[in-house]
């Protein structure tokens, strides 16, 4: 009976052992392949972005390294990509990083500036000088998907009295309803915009953030997944994490198309 | 009361819900509660570490590894290079293209921006705002009948232009605005049921598809989401974006 039962405990505490070192693997395997991922985007970008000698007049590599160059292409790009989005009637968002302001323009008609409170963004973004980044900064980024705590439309359904007996006169709107403005908004270059509340006007709103934060990490974390067990290395995705008022934040929020459009100045 | 049994021994009384061996019993049931707990509290651990791992831990690695800094050299040599010079002419050159381009965009017109969200209008003169105040825009209410129509009540946004201005506007009521009180739609588009005097204001700007700006006799509500998607202004503000814009003036919403 006794050898019985250190037989069975022998095997499961094998049968542990193997899990976990199964799981282990699987862990390390999922870590490799999302710390080889910013590698392979930014080599992705290299060959959409990067600089292609022309025959006729090459240029010299080293201008790629110089300050005073690098700093009017970057502005050039802007501008490029302020100018594309002006061409047609649509609201737009501007964000310039380099002096924390998010402006909303209508056929370069700035209709709303607001500013950034505090904000994070990928390191890669951070290079302001890199040739690479400002030339993927030079085309608008087209909205693709948008997460939000509150809907973009705020539509309530009213069905229409069957006569007069049965109609009734329009409640005033209750302005004192609350939630908690956060956002996050997908661009087809794959960079993403994160644009959280910055007051935390009720007690509830900290934990709000950090469940609506959590989800999307689970979301991508998931389509990470998804690539990494078919044995693909997962997109990198820069990011912009910023720190609004919730009034400008809902501005934004509500202004922007849902297939709008966003130049990015770092 | 207490009961001696044949071997001359007290016996406990025995209740309803007493059984033999009770304290043994209770403790297996203890151990086993003990158990679940702990299992339970475990799996917890286990998802929450395995949660951290994917939604925190690796994104704050792999942020890590994601560096790039580009090594600036500004070589004095690269100056004089004719190809360089070349190239900076050629930025500047689109720069100045682009600026003068983006700010023909913004004329020194006169132009009015709306705020759909806080019900709020800015009338701009020489891209110097001049008067800013309270409107009402649309309510986004969808009105549904049995009969399938629908009407969504929102201000449309983006850049609209004015096209038509006038005085002592009449309102011809849309299907809507019977519907809405549950009132037989009239057949004809000139049935004179139709028709309202005063309550749009003593102004109307006209902005295509029906949508207008306009007074109002409800002045409470101004700040509010309520309109059925035209802009309501007070009768002071209406007169001076009458007085300001022109057919043809822009109409910026958002």
């Amino acid at each position: 009976m006794d050898t019985e039962k250190k037989d069975i405990k022998g095997i499961t505490r094998k049968r542990l052992v193997a899990f976990l070192i199964a799981v282990t693997v699987i862990l390390l395997y999922y870590t490799v392949m999302q710390m080889v991922s910013p590698a392979k985007t930014m080599r992705q970008l290299k060959k959409e972005h990067g600089y292609v000698q022309d025959e006729k007049n090459p240029v010299n590599d080293s201008i790629f390294t110089d300050s005073a160059y690098l700093a009017l292409f970057r502005e050039v790009a802007f501008l490029k990509a302020r100018t594309a989005m002006a061409e047609n009637d649509s609201i737009y968002l501007s964000l310039n990083l380099a002096d924390s302001t998010v402006n909303l323009e209508i056929t370069g008609v700035t209709v709303a500036k607001t500013r950034i409170i505090s904000r994070k963004e990928s390191r890669i973004f951070r290079d302001r000088y890199s040739y690479i980044i400002s030339s993927l900064l030079s085309k608008p980024l087209t909205i693709t998907r948008n997460f939000a705590s509150i809907p973009k439309e705020p539509l309530m359904i009213k069905m229409a009295p069957k006569d007069t007996s049965e109609f009734k006169p329009d409640i005033i709107p209750d302005t004192a309803d609350y939630e908690p403005v956060n956002f996050i908004i997908e661009t087809d270059a794959g960079i993403v915009v994160y644009a959280y509340q910055e007051e935390r006007l009720n007690p509830g709103d900290r934990l709000h953030l950090f469940f609506f934060d959590l989800r999307y990490r689970i979301h991508s974390a998931w389509q990470d997944m998804k690539k990494i067990f078919t044995f693909r290395v997962p997109d990198y995705h820069m990011y912009v994490r910023m720190r609004l008022t919730r009034d400008d934040a809902k501005i934004i929020y509500r202004a922007l198309p849902e297939q709008g459009q966003i130049a990015i100045y770092r | 009361m207490e009961e001696t049994n044949f071997n001359g021994q007290q016996e406990q009384p025995v209740g309803m819900h007493d059984i033999p061996g009770r304290e043994e019993g209770f403790s297996i049931l203890k151990a086993g509660w003990f158990k679940i707990t702990i299992k339970i509290v475990s799996v917890t651990a286990v998802v929450i570490l395995l949660l951290s791992f994917f939604a925190f831990v690796v994104p704050s690695l792999r942020d890590m590894t994601a560096r790039s800094q580009t090594v600036i050299s500004n070589s004095k040599t690269l100056k004089k290079d004719a190809s360089y010079k070349k190239q900076i002419t050629q930025l500047n050159r689109d720069l100045q293209r682009l600026s003068r381009r983006y700010n023909s965009f913004t004329s020194g017109q006169t132009y009015l921006v709306i705020n759909t969200t806080d019900n709020l209008f800015f009338l701009y003169r020489n891209k110097k705002l001049i008067r800013e105040g309270h409107c009402s825009t649309g309510s986004f209410k969808m009105l549904k009948t049995e009969e399938g129509r629908s009407w969504i009540f929102k201000t449309p946004k983006g850049k609209f232009t004015i096209l038509g201005k006038q005085t002592n506007p009449t309102w011809r009521r849309p299907d809507w605005a019977f519907v809405e009180e549950g009132l037989p739609v009239p057949e004809r588009q000139d049935d004179p049921s139709r028709y309202e005097y005063g309550v749009l204001g003593d102004y109307a700007l006209a902005l295509g598809d029906g949508y207008l700006i306009h007074g109002t006799i409800y002045k409470r509500f101004l700040g509010m989401p309520v309109t059925h998607g035209c802009v309501r202004l007070n009768d002071e503000d209406l007169e001076a974006v009458f007085n300001s814009l022109s057919i043809g003036s822009k109409v910026y919403i958002f």
